[in-house]
């Protein structure tokens, strides 16, 4: 492979890879604004200058491509002096109101003026401002905060498929908005917080929440289709305050929808039900297990399981069930309409998939059929589902049957079951799913459950075990 | 989608795809062909220039109104374009300006109420050696002062056009 040396280092790369991609490599970091690995090539913010022996000025290190034998410097003096007058520019008309704003700790604008800017500023005429256009519910636009990095119009442009954000005017003048003012159409719109590099465009749902430096963050999979794009829920005390996505390149790259990003609100919904709850009173675990045992007594059962149960749950149900049900049969199901992966197909060109359950294919990879190749079912049925799953669906089809729901139910979900035994979300437990593409994940418990519900696994273990002793409750 | 532009706009067009390497070049000069036709820029108009050309308006509309000789807004018969850069500037611009608002009683940017005028500021038209210079419509006037600036709003006011 050809070489160049970037700081003094020698490094490999492919042809056709620009300098950031490289010097990363290296473990040398340039400062950008409009780069973004995701989106076309601009050269616009002037940031990530670098200097190149034999080349007059200083080039763009987002726009040139490596070349054999280059020897790059990124941290000469005129490159430096470089930055610092770029940085200077873009501070211009920036209000600096970092401690009202929502980015701060996590903004561009802010990491690179510490490390590349100066502390004091020369400029002392009027700052430019704007009246903020409302670009509907997911995103909160703040002019005055722009740099014109024009990310986010390459977002809608390339990524999302929508042209609905547009440059008007043009220097001092230039209004970053929406066409003709329109709210924003997309279902990706979370993305334009996630790559805005300054305060500009930001999350109405995460708006003045918590301050970005708070947040603890736990890697984990998104739920919400058979996609699963790798997210990150940041969360703090318990409480989770917003999902943003992680780049994995061959699934979900850098994005994620607005549908999946919101999902986790379910999980703090006061409408969960967080206590056993048997026709409409709440009872103690104690009474809950001994009642399950009474109705289900070791006769054949019907079990539904939702496909947005992990790997591990799904196998400890069909354990449970041949063990101690002989003759029971397991049925998945999720989201009506689809019920086999053959079914699952791409909604849109860019990430969401029609399952809107995450293990459809684990599912199946079980052995486990359909919901609609359910013939007769027993007089009590048991229902397992982790949120996600469309429980409406079957629940309309059972009608008549006396319904047992492990998991995590809503209220209004409840009402169609004699009985319910809360379980663990997508947020609150550990286990792995596949994803469409038959791509093993693993999700990961960011918050601590209530200890008021338990794990399918342990619920399973209390039932199973003939001398009960319900430790919590 | 109902038609805006003439049949004239359209062959202007073919007779000038075969210079530009893609159609995407052709974005500026359709602006201007479809501005002498309506005198400004409607947004149906910049529509269908999109679609002719095969991009999104949006991006259309980006172009317009990066360039201030596009207008996006209706003007007046007679649009009276001042420079106000450097050059014009020393020579007495900012008082050709005052002068002409108050002629005309409108502000920079607007347009008369009978429809005649319309005055704006424009960046360096490049004849800094004829300083101050403005743009009627399409002609340069050059060499300007006050006395000649009212001779020619007079003479516009006369021919009523």
């Amino acid at each position: 492979m050809p070489k160049c040396t970037i700081d003094g280092k020698e490094v490999e790369f492919k042809p056709g890879e620009n300098l950031i991609t490289v010097a990363k490599r290296a473990g040398v970091e340039i400062p950008v604004f409009c780069y973004h690995p995701g989106l076309s090539v601009v050269a616009q913010c002037r940031m990530c200058y670098v200097e190149i022996e034999k080349m007059p000025k200083l080039q763009t290190a987002c726009s040139t491509n490596a070349a054999e034998g280059m020897v790059v410097k990124t941290q000469s003096d005129p490159v430096v002096k470089g930055r610092a007058g770029t940085m200077e520019f873009l501070l211009l008309n920036h209000p600096l109101d970092c401690p009202i704003c929502d980015k701060a700790g996590e903004c561009d604008l802010q990491d690179n003026s510490f490390g590349h800017g100066s502390a004091n500023m020369r400029h002392t005429e009027e700052r430019r401002t704007y009246v903020d256009v409302d670009m509907g519910p997911v995103i909160e636009k703040n002019m005055n905060r722009c740099i014109h990095c024009t990310r986010c119009i390459r977002f809608g442009e390339e990524v999302a498929g929508i042209h609905e954000m547009v440059a008007i005017q043009r220097g001092n003048n230039i209004d970053i908005t929406t066409i003709d003012g329109n709210p924003l159409q997309t279902e990706y719109a979370g993305n334009y917080a996630d790559i805005c590099p300054t305060g500009s465009l930001t999350l109405r749902d995460f708006r003045f929440r918590k301050r970005a430096w708070m947040l603890k963050k736990t890697s984990t999979i998104c739920e919400g289709c058979s996609k699963g794009c790798n997210m990150e829920i940041q969360h703090e005390g318990n409480v989770i305050y917003r999902c943003v996505p992680r780049e994995n390149l061959e699934i979900n790259k850098y994005w994620m929808c607005d549908e999946g990003r919101m999902n986790y609100h379910y999980t703090q919904d006061e409408k969960r039900i967080l206590n056993p709850r048997s026709g409409a009173t709440f009872i103690g675990w104690e009474d809950a297990i001994q009642t399950l045992k009474d109705q289900i007594n070791e006769k054949p059962l019907t079990v539904l399981v939702g496909s947005d149960l992990t790997q591990q749950e799904l196998e400890n149900i069909l354990e449970y069930t041949k063990n101690y049900h002989k003759g029971s049969s397991v049925y998945h199901f999720g989201t009506e309409g689809v019920f086999t992966s053959a079914q699952d197909l791409p909604v849109d060109k860019i990430l969401k998939m029609k399952s809107k359950t995450s293990n459809l294919n684990g599912a199946e990879k079980l052995g486990i059929k359909s919901v609609q190749e359910m013939k007769s079912a027993s007089d009590v049925v048991l229902v397992f589902a982790g949120g996600r799953a469309n429980v409406q669906s079957v629940t309309k089809k059972l009608e008549g049957k006396k319904l047992i729901g492990i998991g995590v139910y809503s209220l209004n979900e409840a009402e169609s079951f004699s009985m319910v035994l809360p379980s663990l979300s997508f947020t609150e437990k550990d286990g792995t799913i596949f994803n469409h593409q038959g791509i093993e994940q693993k999700l990961k418990r960011a918050i601590q459950p209530k200890n008021t519900i338990k794990a399918i696994s342990e619920i399973l273990m209390l039932t199973a075990n003939k001398k009960v002793k319900v430790g919590a409750n | 989608m109902e038609k805006h532009l003439s049949e004239k706009f359209y062959l202007a067009m073919k007779k000038l795809e075969p210079r530009y390497p893609n159609k995407k070049a052709l974005i500026l000069p359709a602006l201007h062909q479809a501005q002498e036709e309506y005198g400004w820029l409607p947004k149906e108009v910049l529509e269908e220039i999109g679609t002719y050309i095969g991009v999104h308006p949006a991006q259309i509309r980006e172009v317009a109104s990066f360039y201030t000789m596009y207008n996006l807004k209706p003007v007046g018969k007679n649009h009276l374009k001042i420079c106000t850069n450097v050059a014009c500037c020393l020579r007495g611009a900012d008082e050709l300006m005052n002068f002409a608002e108050k002629k005309l009683g409108i502000k920079c940017g607007e347009t008369t109420s009978d429809g005649m005028f319309s005055l704006s500021e424009e960046e360096c038209l490049g004849a800094c050696t004829t300083a101050p210079a403005m743009m009627a419509n399409d002609e340069y006037i050059e060499e300007l002062d006050v006395n000649k600036l009212n001779h020619f709003i007079e003479k516009m006011k006369v021919l009523k056009i």
